[in-house]
């Protein structure tokens, strides 16, 4: 009975835990522009970050070592240097994005300016890692980002038209250009395998000390609980689909984007759904935060986690520090967090094949894996989520210019 | 030394395209025809606020003030930056000044409304949200036009 209640506390953590700002701020945009042309892009992307993040909960309960542990050993320091420069550099960019996020949640619950709630919220993500426990902090702000299932509820109330939402998914709307709906494509791709999300998972199994007998538990989290976090995101997009794509609004605020929660389910609703954006967005800050101390930490060489006594990994606690403080400082400057988002999406997705080349090559090396290397299906769809990966980096910052950034 | 200060300008150029093209930063009209696109894509951008605001006005009474604030005062901003960088284009020729007067007639009429719609908001709640909406419809209707004739 406790390990069934483990793995459903798991599932409901990565379901709410799957859904951060770059998946709201992606999925409503192109919802309310594409309609559902785009939905596939989120079934890819959720398979993608499945197949990736049970390699690297594999590695993490097999060796008790975290994918960037590895990555130095197997790559050599060079190239090891690259990924944890490409890494650390989008990492800081999605924790300010994230970071204003929660502030505009709290903007849209108060009325006050969301530059006033950044440095409170920055210094409240600090208290909150230094002291709060890994397992509560993981589980309190996944299961209270769970709040987005209003989005599911507003999604019926405003009765969507069935036929044109099932039309949408093989007909891109005729007046967009084609290098606009692939330079979403890849948006929507980098929003739903965005790094951080597999140096979280690994380090946060280490630091829960996984071993093999957990795979059960770090299995059913990933292809339960992501899966349904998708259809979250799915979920939005069609909401933006349903009410803004007919009325040819184009969302470009964290304020657009909660609307159909409120004009479908009322003021409770609405309050439901903007707690659960600064959930998901507060929880996806700390997530973000820790994942730069744990590369640079995990590169180095350092003592790093938040098991072990701050003192005994006071390098590991400072990189987190700054790192919160630069990403503050970012957001400060009054750069628009929704624009911070859209490019961090993008710099997610030129950089996809860097975070997931080592790991698809250290889930195969059975000098770490012994026996639970990956079978042929794993390495099958590995690489030909390589090969999609690399294609979408290529194309990302030249479609980027092409667009303007998707104007 | 001189080729090594040729690939740092050509480099400074790259980056400065590159940066005014993902920026958003507005052009200068070349022709009429460029002109007149660039009417239709600010119409575009109003009609999509003012189309955001109607549906929020029709359903004030489900959302919250503060809520409510934050999404017109959102939107009055972006109607003010579409009117100052429409504004900040200049017309090519006499043609193009009457396109202008048409384009900057309807986004200021759309930027009050919504300003007028947030200073009651701010008072404790719009009084008339049925005939706002209708103005809006009115408003977004215009400006979809517009913004379909010059695309």
């Amino acid at each position: 009975m406790k390990k069934v209640f483990a793995v459903t506390l798991g599932i409901l953590t990565a379901i709410g835990g799957f859904v951060d700002i770059g998946d709201l701020v992606a999925n409503s945009l192109v919802g309310a522009r594409f309609g559902m042309s785009l939905a596939w892009v989120v079934v890819v992307g959720v398979v993608g970050i499945c197949l990736f993040a049970e390699m690297s909960g594999r590695i993490a309960a097999v060796s008790q070592r975290p994918v960037f542990d590895l990555v130095r050993e197997r790559l050599g320091p060079r190239a090891g240097l690259v990924n944890l420069g490409a890494s650390f550099g989008i990492n800081l960019l999605t924790l300010a994005a994230e970071i204003g996020g929660a502030a505009l949640a709290l903007e849209l619950a108060t009325g006050v300016n969301y530059l006033l709630w950044v440095p409170a919220v920055g210094l409240t993500a600090w208290l909150v890692m230094w002291r709060v426990r890994f397992s509560t902090m993981e589980k309190v702000f996944g299961l209270a980002g769970l709040a987005l299932v209003a989005f599911a509820v507003a999604l019926w109330q405003l009765d969507p038209d069935v036929g044109e939402l099932t039309r949408q998914l093989t007909s891109p709307p005729p007046d967009e250009p084609v290098p606009t709906y692939w330079y979403y494509a890849i948006a929507l791709l980098g929003a739903a395998m965005t790094p951080y999300e597999v140096f979280f998972f690994s380090s946060g199994g280490v630091e829960e000390r996984w071993t093999r007998k957990d795979l059960v538990t770090a299995r059913a989290n990933v292809f339960v609980g992501f899966p349904l976090g998708g259809f979250l995101s799915l979920v939005i997009a069609a909401c933006a689909a349903t009410l803004f794509l007919p009325a040819q609004v184009q969302v470009d605020t964290l304020g657009q984007m909660v609307l159909p929660a409120g004009l479908a389910l009322g003021k409770i609703g609405l309050a439901a759904v903007i707690f659960g954006v600064f959930a998901a967005t507060f929880g996806a800050t700390l997530e973000t935060a820790l994942s730069s101390g744990y590369t640079l930490s995990q590169y180095f060489g350092w003592q790093w986690g938040k098991y072990v006594r701050p003192k005994d990994a006071a390098r590991f606690h400072a990189s987190v520090l700054v790192a919160v403080i630069v990403a503050t400082a970012l957001i400060l400057t009054t750069v628009d967090p929704i624009k911070v988002t859209e490019y961090s999406l993008v710099f997610s997705a030129a950089a996809l094949p860097l975070t997931y080349l080592p790991v698809l090559m250290i889930a195969n090396d059975p000098d770490y894996m012994g026996d639970k290397v990956n079978g042929r299906f794993s390495n099958f769809l590995g690489t030909a989520y390589m090969i999609l990966l690399v294609v979408a980096a290529v194309a990302a910052i030249p479609l980027m210019i092409a667009t303007k950034a998707g104007q | 030394m001189r080729g090594q200060d040729a690939r740092r300008a050509l480099a400074a150029v790259t980056v400065a395209l590159a940066t005014c093209s993902v920026s958003g930063c507005v052009s200068p009209a070349w022709d009429d025809h460029d002109y007149a696109l660039k009417a239709g894509a600010t119409a575009q951008a109003a009609a999509s606020s003012v189309e955001l605001v109607r549906l929020a006005v029709q359903g004030e009474h489900d959302l919250t003030t503060a809520y409510l604030k934050v999404l017109l005062t959102d939107a009055a901003e972006s109607l003010g930056s579409v009117n100052d960088q429409f504004g900040g284009v200049q017309p090519p020729s006499d043609a193009s000044d009457r396109l202008r007067s048409q384009v900057t007639d309807l986004t200021s009429q759309a930027e009050d409304e919504v300003e007028d719609l947030l200073i009651e908001v701010r008072r404790g709640g719009i009084e008339q949200p049925d005939e706002a909406a209708r103005t809006l419809e009115r408003l977004g209707s215009e400006l979809r036009r517009l913004g379909e004739a010059h695309r």
